[in-house]
């Protein structure tokens, strides 16, 4: 760890705020940190957007020409002055960047930690559809035609982790629901986890452009009560 | 600034490494044992997470789990210590593979775990093979030797990393493929490389690999070599990354029309005036 | 060749073998319009497609994708390499640099030809979609391994990028050898019009960084059809590298048309307000070069979630964001530049107007897609696609636009017609905000990037109809511009010699429309000229 925060020397010792949160053995629901971050930099962009916007408006009225002659008044800027509008404004949206970078890479921190007690299911991506294969050697899958098949079904509580790869093009998993995506590459595994906290279904869509079929590749992502998921589990298992 | 000076960095090594690796590109290596029989399919493997809880015994017959043996790069080989028929020559072989790799130095970088898939070998078998294996000295912190605890593992575990063995009565030997298995630092199966088709090149690479683009800044350098080369799944080793080269060498176009653009007005003007 | 701009009447071999700046730049938007035109059928058709859950125009749920995806490919290939950086660095620079700095041509007229008929063949090579078998299927990026396995022509693709590209490259060094040696006696570095420097830089950008796109689709051409490994990984390809080239280049190239976008958009709204540049040097040098320093650092940004090391997804998170000091600094001159001016509003100031708004709207959108966690859930949604939109799309567009009526009376003599302009200007404005900005709240809850059929997510069918309302309504304000544009061009009231009044050489030393050698007397500037010192 210390070495990537040397080669990023100037954020690296600005960044206060970078904790290893996963460290104390409570999981981080990483959609929670994702939205918490996403409404302060909505906050962060109304303000800057409010102060320019209102200035345009402000301008645009109040400086319209009475005649057709009229010339502008727009100030001369000494030498001192035209370098503070330079440098005050370059430092006061720098500090905003290292704010948001350092947040950001708080968040990131999450993301990248993978909890001890993940269960790995291995992804592969085919043109179009996927298979999840589960630690006990079951698969599942979901065709869209058919609407066949149950998806990615995990159990609630325990935080999942998706070993990733592709046996043709690149394709990516998204899950909204789950705020997290990451692309699967043919020859290379990565790798995101997520956090399923109640029952619910939603979907992971391919978001990185794959071919004819792109829209067509989706799947269900159900989150189910553990007994439930231990039951479907063992029932693959004998489908095998 | 960052990544592109890396580039340059890139271009210049290669230039450097291009004599080198070409005497190695066409060393042949002999072998009488095919390697294809044993071939694993790396592609179902790779990303595979070896129990970190795996219970193993160490040199000193202490209880340790594997993941006290991860935490850095780790090359892990299956073998065993006892010869009754013929001796493990995977150790030997990665053992003249590393005395010649430059790319990246044992203990400090990377470490490499020998773990005995056989349920005879006992700790005290460890010494022995230790004393024939005739480790340098530098090499000695940096390499590791264990047992299973529990015999019982030692076919589900060496199976999860696609690792295949059967003992032949009539030969009084172990048939099993020669392979080295590249650990990332929290364990992951990152790459294999089989013993006899590769050279020292391509362990330092595979080693290099194995950190995932985790570099300090004075070791900017491995990161730009790593880029040069990309795994070549069908030969099992490393080849050049071509497009990196011809990415980097197209920066220099615009910019070389450039100043020919800017001679060829001057020599214009300076002909009609003169 | 002889001087026959003399003669009156039309001569279409004139106008194929002119090497006259001015007509190059008239030719360059005759054929960006073409591209933007047809690539504009596409994105209606795209939004119509869009508008309900299943198939709405193409046949079926098996092989929609067919029809879809080229469509897809042809709106963002031709709108990005055959509108908007020709129209901004081949129509605008071509024809008004030269005025702007006192020159009578550029420095090799020739090579000039020459690049604007590459142009033109790499637009018919890009309307060859529409007639060839196996049209390309591979978005304007071109991603490997799949742009390789496709049945789809990926060559056309190729050979699209190389003459465009090839054409831009002729035409960057010929603008910076001009703009180096052939300014006016008297004019410095900072007496130069903000659109020269943001040319220059744009040019700057192109120069360096073209060649590497031009090599990566090389690449993906003797994969596709000479049987390479470059991109193969099974055959020790590297999966991602192409990737990595592609917006090693396509990230700058979105400074080469926000750059020159935005210059036009000093020149108007200085003209308009009346009104020196507020900090003319802050707005050039931190500004304009600040984006071509950091441009080189932060393609990453468009591979946050392609699994690249973490420190590389960090480290360009910190360089993307910096983008925003640049870009902060002429955002606060353009803004500055209202500042107690005199302004007025016509039709080309109606549309810089709007632009400073669509700047901070699609600016803004950006600095959380800069941030690599926030861009793990809005990357490949209609958030990005909005937000790039928004920037690069509209807010550049508009900038063409309210370049060509600003310069309408320059290049023609005539006066744009006020309220046929004014109507066009409402429809557009109004009907791209009705598009794109609902497409920012459904891409927040994720719906994806280049999907036509969207079953699983039935919730945002409201929104994508109210998506293609608004781009119906773009439609019939891009179709009134245009018309406007040809009536005036053919029976528009005449122009007085400086109708906004600037004080822009192309506006005080030369007629409407220049003639050849563009300025009657040889011009020269002093040392407190500007172009501009209103009033003072």
């Amino acid at each position: 760890m210390k070495g990537r925060m040397v080669a990023l020397s100037i954020p690296g010792l600005l960044l206060p705020g970078v904790a290893w949160a996963a460290e104390s053995g409570k999981i981080v629901d990483p959609v929670e940190s994702w939205n918490h971050l996403w409404h302060e930099v909505l906050i962060d962009l109304f303000i800057m957007g409010t102060i320019f916007a209102a200035l345009a408006i402000h301008w645009l009225i109040k400086y319209r020409a009475t005649s057709p002659d009229q010339v502008g008044r727009g100030p001369t800027l000494s030498r001192a002055q035209a370098w503070s509008w330079a440098m005050v404004p370059a430092f006061v949206f720098m500090a905003d960047d290292f704010f948001l970078a350092a947040k950001g890479w708080t968040v990131w921190n999450t993301y990248r930690k993978v909890p001890e007690n993940a269960m790995e299911v291995k992804v592969t991506g085919n043109m179009w559809y996927w298979q999840f294969e589960y630690p006990n050697g079951a698969t599942s899958t979901y065709a869209y035609d058919t609407k066949e098949g149950d998806g990615l079904m995990v159990p609630v509580g325990t935080p999942v982790v998706l070993r990733m790869t592709s046996n043709d093009v690149i394709h990516s998993f998204g899950m909204a629901e789950y705020r997290v995506k990451e692309d699967m590459m043919p020859g290379r595994i990565t790798y995101i986890w997520f956090y399923p906290k109640e029952e619910k279904q939603s979907w992971v869509t391919c978001v990185e452009f794959c071919g004819t079929l792109h829209s067509q590749m989706y799947a269900p992502v159900k989150a189910v009560p553990p007994a439930q998921f231990d039951a479907w589990l063992k029932q693959k298992k004998s489908t095998l | 600034m960052w990544h592109r000076w890396m580039v340059g960095v890139c271009a210049l090594i290669a230039t450097f490494m291009v004599t080198t690796a070409q005497a190695e590109y066409f060393r042949q290596k002999e072998s009488d044992l095919d390697p294809k029989v044993f071939w694993i399919d790396e592609k179902k493997f790779m990303g595979v997470k070896v129990d970190p809880a795996l219970e193993l015994l160490d040199e000193q017959g202490r209880v340790r789990t594997f993941k006290d043996f991860t935490g850095k790069p780790t090359i892990l080989i299956w073998s065993y210590f006892t010869c009754d028929g013929s001796c493990s020559a995977v150790n030997a072989e990665l053992l003249s593979l590393l005395m010649e790799t430059k790319l990246q130095t044992i203990d400090r970088d990377y470490q490499v775990l020998t773990i005995s898939f056989d349920a005879n070998d006992t700790v005290g078998s460890i010494a022995g093979f230790k004393k024939k294996l005739a480790l340098p000295e530098a090499m000695v912190s940096g390499w590791h030797f264990a047992l299973f605890k529990d015999p019982d593992q030692i076919k589900p575990v060496t199976a999860s990393t696609g690792f295949k063995f059967f003992w032949a009565p009539q030969d009084k030997t172990f048939y099993h493929p020669n392979v080295f298995i590249f650990l990332t630092a929290d364990g992951r199966i990152n790459r294999y490389l089989y013993a006899l088709i590769n050279t020292p090149k391509d362990v330092g690479l595979a080693l290099i690999e194995a950190r995932q683009g985790r570099f300090k800044i004075n070791e900017v350098i491995d990161y730009a070599i790593g880029l040069c080369y990309s795994y070549n799944y069908k030969e099992g080793r490393y080849t050049y990354n071509i497009p990196m080269f011809v990415g980097a060498g197209s920066l220099l176009l615009g910019i070389f029309i450039f100043i020919g653009s800017v001679l060829f007005y001057r020599f214009r003007k300076s002909r009609e005036e003169g | 060749m002889k001087m026959s701009t003399e003669s009156h009447g039309f001569s279409l071999k004139e106008w194929v073998f002119t090497t006259d700046h001015k007509r190059i730049g008239v030719l360059y938007l005759i054929g960006s319009i073409a591209a933007f035109a047809v690539a504009g059928i596409m994105a209606i058709m795209i939004r119509i497609e869009q508008s309900s859950l299943g198939p709405t125009l193409v046949a079926d749920v098996a092989t929609g994708g067919n029809q879809y995806n080229v469509w897809l490919y042809f709106h963002g290939a031709a709108m990005i390499l055959g509108f908007l950086i020709p129209g901004l660095t081949g129509f605008a620079a071509n024809y008004f640099l030269p005025l702007m700095i006192g020159a009578k041509d550029v420095a090799f007229p020739r090579v000039n030809a020459f690049s604007v008929w590459l142009f033109y063949a790499g637009i018919i090579m890009a309307l060859l979609t529409f007639v060839v078998s196996d049209a390309p299927d591979v978005m304007w990026t071109g991603y490997p391994p799949y742009s390789v396995l496709t049945s789809g022509n990926t060559a056309f693709y190729v050979f699209t990028v190389h003459l465009l590209g090839f054409a831009s490259i002729l035409g960057a060094v010929n603008f910076l050898v001009t703009v180096i040696y052939m300014r006016a006696p008297g004019m410095g570095w900072n007496q130069l019009n903000m659109f020269v420097w943001s040319t220059v830089t744009a040019f700057v950008i192109q120069l360096v960084f073209v060649p590497v796109l031009a090599a990566a689709v090389t690449m993906l051409l003797f994969d596709k059809y000479l049987g390479t490994h470059f991109f193969d990984p099974s055959q020790g390809g590297d999966v991602l590298l192409y990737q990595n080239l592609f917006w090693f280049y396509s990230h700058p190239a979105v400074y080469v048309i926000l750059l020159p976008a935005l210059g036009i958009l000093f020149e108007i709204i200085a003209t308009f307000s009346k009104n020196p540049i507020f900090n003319y040097k802050a707005a050039v040098y931190g500004g304009m070069w600040g984006i071509v320093l950091i441009a080189g650092e932060v393609w990453v940004h468009h591979l946050y979630i392609s699994g690249m090391p973490d420190w590389i997804r960090i480290g360009q998170m910190v360089s993307t964001l910096m983008i925003s000091v640049p870009v902060g600094l002429l955002a606060i001159s353009m803004f500055g530049t209202l500042y107690r001016g005199a302004i007025t509003y016509a039709t080309p100031m109606k549309y810089a107007t709007a632009c400073l708004f669509l700047f901070l709207i699609g600016g803004l959108t950006g600095i959380p897609l800069a941030m690599t966690v926030m861009t793990v859930h809005l990357s490949e949604t209609s958030f990005v696609h909005a937000h790039f939109h928004y920037i690069m799309g509209i807010f550049a567009t508009f900038a063409v636009f309210a370049a060509v009526y600003y310069w309408f009376p320059k290049m023609t003599g005539k006066m744009p017609g006020k309220k046929l302009g004014d109507l066009g200007f409402w429809f557009n404005f109004i009907g791209v905000n009705v598009t794109f900005f609902p497409l920012f709240l459904i891409g927040v809850q994720g719906m994806p990037r280049r999907y036509w059929n969207y079953e699983m997510f039935p919730q945002f069918e409201p929104i994508h109809k109210i998506a293609m309302l608004g781009a119906l309504i773009v439609a019939v304000g891009m179709f009134l511009t245009i018309l406007n544009w040809i009536i005036s061009a053919i029976g528009g009231e005449k122009a007085p010699a400086n109708p906004w009044k600037s004080v822009s050489l192309e506006w005080t030393h030369c007629p409407n429309p220049p003639g050849p050698g563009n300025f009657p007397k040889d011009v020269t500037v002093s040392a407190d000229w500007t172009p501009y010192n209103y009033g003072r």
